[in-house]
């Protein structure tokens, strides 16, 4: 076969695999599950995109109640009866940031790894 | 075997294992595994043809032997050897179908085999088969850098063909 020929072949599969990849690599949202834990163990488990409207959750520790506040895609610690109020300081969890802690009251609030295998596919090879 | 033979092939052995070394050094340009230059391609093909089947074999193989010793990556060593012996089986079977001038598209298309052969091995290997995914970028860098370092060797080839002629054999 010509040269020209198998330039063409290969550029065409280049082409081919450029559409395909963008196919395959269409942004998809970003899960925004997250999980509040008290004592170590889990409360609850909020997928904040799916969220409509808002809501509040009292948890009460040792050291008074926490209140956490939730919206769409969009959790903070509103009040707290403990002493030192860190984690309303903290704001709103932000899923590049530490998770929200109430050590008083042993309040963890946190992103949960997503399950929908992008962890794997990035970390195994 | 001929002495001359196998001093060239210790030579080029130990030129790709300097490419290998260097190239694994140098920080990856993406997250995903698996795309590189792979400038040690160039001398395994060289060998393949100057030398012939069994010298270019013998140059894979301690190449990549070595090369996961010297660099450390001993994970790497298993996607290393699917590959490089896919590609190197599929190099052996068409070459007779390319010309000296199109040994570039000869090594693209190993290119892209090896790269095949290592996501299968990556596959198996973390049994995830997500990864196939990886698969369109694979093949696209394995046609360029394959097609480059294909020209890179027919390019030194032709133009060393006659010395070479004259002084193995």
């Amino acid at each position: 076969m010509k040269t020209r020929v198998w330039i063409i072949i290969l550029s065409l599969a280049v082409l081919v695999c450029a559409v395909w990849w963008m196919l395959v690599s269409t942004p998809s949202y970003p899960s925004k599950i997250v999980g509040i834990y008290q004592n170590g163990s889990l409360v609850e488990k909020i997928d904040l995109n799916s969220v409509t409207g808002e809501r509040e959750i009292t948890l009460s520790g040792k050291f008074g109640k926490n209140t956490i506040f939730i919206s769409h895609g969009h959790i903070e610690m509103k009040s707290a009866e403990c002493p030192d109020k860190i984690c309303v300081k903290h704001g709103a969890l932000e899923s590049s940031g530490t998770p929200i802690v109430c050590l008083p009251n042993k309040v963890v609030i946190k992103f949960e790894s997503s399950s929908d295998g992008a962890d794997a596919k990035t970390g195994a090879v | 075997m001929k002495t001359r033979n196998l001093i060239l092939t210790a030579i080029l052995t130990a030129f790709a294992l300097v490419a290998f070394t260097i190239e694994a050094a140098i920080p990856p340009l993406t997250p995903i595994y698996g795309i590189k230059l792979g400038i040690a391609n160039v001398f395994t093909l060289f060998a393949l043809y100057a030398l012939g089947t069994r010298y270019a074999a013998a140059l894979l193989f301690l190449r990549i032997v070595l090369g996961s010793i010297f660099t450390g990556q001993t994970v790497a060593f298993i996607y290393s050897l699917t590959g490089g012996l896919l590609s190197f089986v599929l190099m052996v079977l068409l070459k007779r179908f390319f010309p000296l001038k199109q040994i570039w598209v000869l090594s693209a298309l190993c290119a892209v085999t090896h790269n095949i052969g290592q996501l299968l091995a990556a596959v198996f290997m973390t049994s995830t088969v997500q990864i196939v995914c990886y698969l369109p970028v694979l093949l696209i860098s394995g046609i360029i850098s394959g097609a480059f370092t294909g020209l890179c060797a027919q390019l030194v080839y032709i133009r060393l063909k006659k010395w070479l002629e004259n002084h193995l054999n």
